[in-house]
């Protein structure tokens, strides 16, 4: 049996929360407790254990059936939408305007203590009424170009700020203004957001979001429908602000569909973002009247 | 395997999303099937699971493993989130339901990929309980605490039979190199 220890094997208190995680997931406490860990070792752990839980559901799939044809009819334009030009990669485009200096991020600790003196205000204010503060509207003049969150575009692709034009154009769409949280990092944040109900398209615009460090942490919008569970908005993407940008275009890509979408709010997530928000880090919310 | 679909995914190519639907799309409804309540949390945990994948498969390592395992792994991660969420919620449907989901042998598990026939000639080598313990946590969705109430045993003999029945299969797919032994 190999005994070689790159990195060196936790404990067996640690390997049962590993193996935990693996297969059924951790309580917040749980997490925490795992996170204090030599990090590497679980890294390394967690992902073997998830792999050999993978291949084991894999070893009882054989002849799995085709899911219905609607819900597949669904996932190509899911997936269409999403690889469209200008859709995939968010990046910043060349020559993209370095305005005012990127705020710093905070690192995750600052970050969740800071996110706790508002959470009470902020999820009351999210679920009951509009935001505290109304932001401030984006001053034309002076204003530095805008900073599309995309790929370059294709020769003869929309830009965003066509395609959100476009969208704007369109009967039935919604342009709702950002209204920014105490969050530190929503100081300054302005913008608006619109989504057109039919094409479940839509696009966030943001002036002075802070640029963030998509290893330490994303930006992802949740969608509230007012068809569905408020507790379960609908996951809008995940994000990040390049740096040298002060204002940003970002695509919403809606994970399921939409039917009345009655708010939208930016939160701050562990890289690749979350299934449900623990709402500890709301940054800005929209609200339809 | 094909791993083409994946590269052609993360270069942005959307005439890849239906192959990659018909080649992935049964394998990710029948783990959310298996680790929802109802069949439209599955198609709703399906939707989300694309949307990883759609964002994920730049991420595609063949060196770490075959892209279904990939997948599986994606597909997991999600369902396990999405299972988390709800487990204050009375369960919908009756665990008697999904009894007919078992391990199938290594023969027609090397069908699906290599890690699953390794994986299913690791399920075979376990003693019955043991493999029990962990086709109910992985293949039905049960926590530690409901399959030591179900089996009628202490909670550590179930953690400690998850343990080494995943550390078995690790050894069979060769993922060894960190040093974990199944007398642990």
């Amino acid at each position: 049996m190999s005994e070689t220890s790159a990195p060196e094997q936790p404990d067996e208190a640690t390997m049962d929360l590993l193996v935990k995680r693996a297969i059924e997931g951790l309580s917040p406490a749980e997490q925490r407790a795992l996170d204090v860990e030599d990090r590497a070792a679980v890294s390394a752990y967690l992902a073997d254990f998830e792999r050999a839980a993978a291949a084991a559901a894999l070893a009882a799939s054989a002849g799995a059936e085709a899911p219905p044809p609607a819900l597949v009819a669904r996932l190509e334009r899911q997936g269409r939408e999403l690889l469209a030009p200008n859709l995939l990669q968010l990046k910043a485009v060349p020559g993209a305007t370095a305005a005012a200096p990127p705020a710093k991020s905070p690192g995750p600790a600052y970050g969740w203590f800071a996110a706790a003196a508002c959470l009470l205000l902020a999820v009351f204010g999210w679920l009951r009424s509009p935001p505290p503060q109304a932001p401030a509207e984006l001053a034309e003049a002076g204003r530095p170009p805008v900073t599309a969150i995309a790929p370059p575009a294709a020769p003869k692709a929309p830009t965003l700020q066509e395609a959100r034009a476009a969208l704007l154009a369109r009967a039935g769409s919604l342009k709702l203004t950002w209204g920014a949280t105490k969050d530190a990092l929503a100081a300054g944040v302005a913008g608006d957001v619109v989504w057109d109900p039919e094409t479940q398209q839509g696009f966030m615009r943001f002036v002075n979001l802070p640029t963030n460090d998509p290893h330490q942490h994303q930006y992802q919008l949740w969608i509230f429908d007012a068809a569905r569970d408020k507790r379960y908005p609908v996951d809008g993407g995940v994000f990040d602000v390049p740096a040298g940008s002060t204002e940003v275009l970002v695509p919403i890509h809606a994970a399921l569909p939409v039917s009345a979408a009655r708010a939208f709010a930016v939160t701050v997530e562990k890289p690749g973002g979350v299934v449900v928000s623990a709402r500890e880090h709301i940054l800005v919310l929209a609200q339809a009247s | 395997m094909n791993p083409s679909v994946l590269k052609r995914i993360a270069s942005g190519d959307p005439a890849a999303v239906r192959d990659c639907i018909e080649q992935y799309g049964a394998l990710v409804w029948s783990l959310a099937r298996r680790l929802t309540r109802t069949p439209s949390d599955a198609e709703d945990a399906t939707q989300e699971i694309f949307l990883d994948i759609w964002r994920s498969a730049g991420r595609f390592d063949a060196s770490q493993g075959s892209d279904k395992v990939f997948i599986a792994m994606i597909a997991r991660r999600r369902l396990i989130d999405r299972l988390r969420k709800t487990v204050a919620e009375p369960p919908a449907d009756p665990l008697e339901a999904l009894e007919t989901v078992a391990w199938a042998d290594p023969g027609t598990a090397a069908e699906v990929s290599l890690e699953a026939e390794q994986a299913a000639r690791a399920l075979a080598e376990l003693k019955p309980e043991q493999r029990q313990v962990l086709e109910l946590g992985l293949l039905h969705g049960l926590t530690q605490s409901e399959i030591a109430a179900r089996l009628k045993l202490p909670l550590g003999t179930v953690k400690s039979f998850m343990r080494r029945g995943l550390i078995r299969i690790r050894e069979y797919m060769n993922l060894e190199a960190e040093g974990v032994s199944a007398r642990n």
